[in-house]
């Protein structure tokens, strides 16, 4: 493995998250403002791009496309961030390793601020091998990653990465199949294969960190994909979703199954979950999104749409918007809150979902009021404004760009 | 139709949404249960008024849902504390579309600073701790904006917002008399408490009481084992008498510290939300009360 980047120096900046309420929300601490007068806004976002061919994750600027540095790992990887944004995981199933990326980024709470510190993005030395790691999961501070060839999850916590001697704990939790694990306090939410390793898997149960069964198997036929939205965990079932709700205290979470069956035809297998609103966007079928609101009388609203989803994200910060791109090159603006798609734009040339589910197609990742798309056959990264969806530029990227995830925000510094 | 019952017909018809105007009520949602009690005394019969953090609820740990969102959406005002409180309410309101007024209830109090906040990093972010209901005093200041900020979206009831905003002042000052008298026979040298979370700076500086608290200014921080062995160490070497629960927080680490140290545990505070109806804090005075009584009653000798 080889690291190259630029140097870039240690930039220190105060980010104010959502502490600050803007407007007359702000009104009320005349000393809050005479702390900001010496502040300067900063923007820094970075994305990584898993390249479809070669074996590399590519760092890139937003702002100015420059190189961030580029990762030789064993695979064309699948990227999931950490929650803080601070780490990348690079998954190579295939080649049996998971490769951890320091993606440069690190924001630092105080509360109603956090500070961010801007160096290098690094590969680090710790991986996490198995037979085929597949699913990485982030809750409640822990970070699981279940392997399909053995049924084991690997549990540790960010910080874990970066001391001496990583050497994270491993539970058995039954079977080897293609599953998941997802860290709820001092429990897990896991999948539960069925007896046959080929068949869909039955459903999900909690289990303790020493791999103890707690509780009942929750029919979940075909469990896939999840997504965690204020300390919920939604699940897609053949027939529904599963939500794993935090119980009370030292209480182990409680599921609750939901059906579908009354919406069509169609079942979730894919989720996003809302950052600052508590709601889940799913899909149904291939064909149509699902917004998924946990304790309402009416969960489910599903939006069809006007021909096969490629990929979907949610805005983090303007937590009403979606976007949708579809096998005919469009991107749809969905406003979550109403349930109806209030604007779309052609972004690329159509991309079929015929063929492999692995084949190269665009990926979204939003980047503060931009929307970054991969392009794999233009060799291009889009950059599309969340508020007009107008191509902004475009980024080129060596080799055949696929996966991507953003990282970073915007701030004051001194 | 004649032109003259044209005409009538025609000015009915506009007439009735200034009618139907002057009928509806104020549509006011607040963020937290204790906002909730102060704008429903001062609001009175001329507001409907519901909350987004109910009872009981953590508003530091809120996740506002679509719904919420829906809510705000339809509303004429909406009222929050400030101070940072509300992280997730400027993201609502963005996503909101609200296009009403808002009132900041803290605005105008004299804030507390966090000393360990100070100066880091080479500059200071100037952070306060947003509890401010936790002081009569501060209340006083909470109901004026309420009632100056009812009044600017409701011109017409601005007489009302002012005489229930008096009424309800009466009722600050009674009760802060009755705080005064539990607290007195509380000595001095047992008035160091311990809480969960660092939600009582403003109730100790009222009454003279010193709150320790291993997690912090909100529930979302967790603390940390150097934090809770220097406190554990701190109760022993001060001999502090009380350790107290808390309605919004998860009670095993106080459980833990209580038991480690010996310390009694005093009972439960209300802190960032009110009590259910028929819980001991279902409004606001009530709150204060029973806190600064299950105080008094903990730590008189």
């Amino acid at each position: 493995m080889t690291h190259t980047s630029p140097k870039r120096s240690l930039l220190w900046a105060t980010v104010a998250l959502t502490g600050a309420l803007t407007g007359a929300l702000a009104m009320g601490a005349a000393a809050q403002e005479n702390d900001q007068e010496d502040e300067v806004g900063l923007t820094h976002y970075r994305l990584f791009v898993g390249d479809h061919a070669d074996n590399v994750v590519r760092a890139i600027e937003l702002e100015d496309g420059a190189d961030a540095g580029t990762f030789e790992i064993a695979q064309t990887p699948a990227l999931t961030p950490s929650d803080s944004g601070r780490t990348l995981f690079a998954v190579q199933g295939d080649a049996g390793t998971v490769a951890t990326i320091d993606t440069g980024i690190a924001f630092e709470d105080h509360g109603d601020h956090a500070d961010i510190s801007v160096t290098d993005a690094a590969l680090l030395p710790a991986t996490i091998d198995g037979t085929t790691p597949a699913h990485v999961i982030e809750g409640s501070g822990t970070i699981a990653i279940f392997d399909d060839g053995s049924g084991d999850v690997t549990l540790f916590s960010e910080g874990d990465l970066t001391t001496e001697g990583f050497a994270p704990a491993t539970i058995p939790t039954g079977a080897a199949h293609h599953g998941l694990a997802a860290p709820m306090g001092d429990y897990l939410v896991v999948s539960v294969p069925a007896e046959d390793p080929e068949a869909p898997r039955v459903g999900l149960r909690v289990i303790d960190t020493a791999g103890n069964a707690v509780g009942e198997v929750v029919d979940c036929p075909g469990v896939h994909g999840q997504a965690q939205s204020a300390r919920v965990f939604a699940f897609g079932c053949q027939d529904g979703i599963v939500l794993a709700t935090p119980g009370a205290g030292a209480e182990p979470p409680v599921l609750e199954h939901i059906s579908t069956t009354d919406l069509g035809e169609g079942n979730v297998s894919t989720l996003k979950g809302g950052k600052a609103m508590q709601f889940f966007l799913g899909n149904f079928g291939a064909d149509a999104v699902v917004v998924i609101e946990p304790g309402s009388d009416d969960p489910f609203n599903v939006i069809p749409l006007p021909t096969r989803r490629v990929d979907f994200a949610l805005d983090p910060a303007k937590a009403q918007n979606a976007y949708i791109l579809t096998e005919d090159g469009q991107l749809h603006l969905l406003d979550v809150l109403k349930g109806e798609i209030i604007q779309s734009a052609r972004v690329t040339a159509p991309y079929s979902m015929d063929g492999e589910w692995r084949d190269p197609r665009p990926r979204l990742a939003v980047a503060g009021d931009h929307i970054a798309i991969t392009d794999p056959n233009a060799g291009l990264i889009r950059v599309i404004s969340t508020a007009t969806l107008e191509e902004e530029r475009t980024i080129p990227v060596a080799g055949t760009p696929y996966t991507i995830v953003a990282v970073g925000g915007s701030g004051a510094t001194d | 139709m004649n032109r003259r019952n044209f005409l009538a017909l025609t000015t009915a018809l506009v007439a009735l949404p200034h009618l139907a105007l002057a009928q509806d009520r104020l549509t006011v949602v607040t963020s937290f249960s204790v906002l909730n009690d102060m704008v429903s005394q001062v609001g009175g019969d001329r507001i409907d008024v519901a909350t987004l953090v109910d009872a009981d609820e953590d508003a530091h740990m809120y996740q506002p849902t679509p719904a919420d969102a829906r809510s705000l959406s339809d509303a004429n005002v909406v009222v929050v504390n400030g101070l940072g409180f509300e992280g997730w309410m400027d993201r609502l309101i963005e996503a909101s579309g609200f296009a009403g007024s808002v009132i900041v209830a803290v605005d105008g109090i004299a804030t507390r600073d966090m000393p360990e906040m100070e100066g880091h990093a080479g500059h200071d972010h100037g952070a306060f701790d947003p509890h401010g209901w936790q002081s009569l005093a501060n209340a006083r200041i909470y109901v004026a904006n309420i009632a100056q900020g009812l009044s600017a979206a409701d011109p017409a009831g601005a007489e009302v917002y002012a005489a229930n905003a008096d009424a309800y002042l009466a009722q600050i000052d009674a009760t802060e008399a009755e705080l005064q008298d539990l607290l007195a026979e509380v000595p001095q040298d047992r008035r160091t408490v311990v809480t969960s979370h660092d939600a009582f700076g403003y109730l100790g500086d009222a009454y003279g009481l010193t709150f320790l608290a291993p997690q912090g200014l909100s529930t979302e921080s967790e603390a940390s084992a150097a934090d809770v062995a220097t406190l554990i160490t701190q109760i022993r070497a001060e001999d502090i008498a009380a350790v107290f629960l808390e309605n919004v927080t998860d009670s095993r680490l106080v459980q833990q510290i209580a038991a480690e140290t010996g310390a009694t545990v005093g009972g439960t505070l209300y802190s960032d939300a009110l009590s259910g109806p028929d819980g001991p804090a279902a409004t606001y005075l009530e709150m204060m009360r029973h806190n600064v009584a299950t105080l008094a009653a903990a730590l008189k000798p």
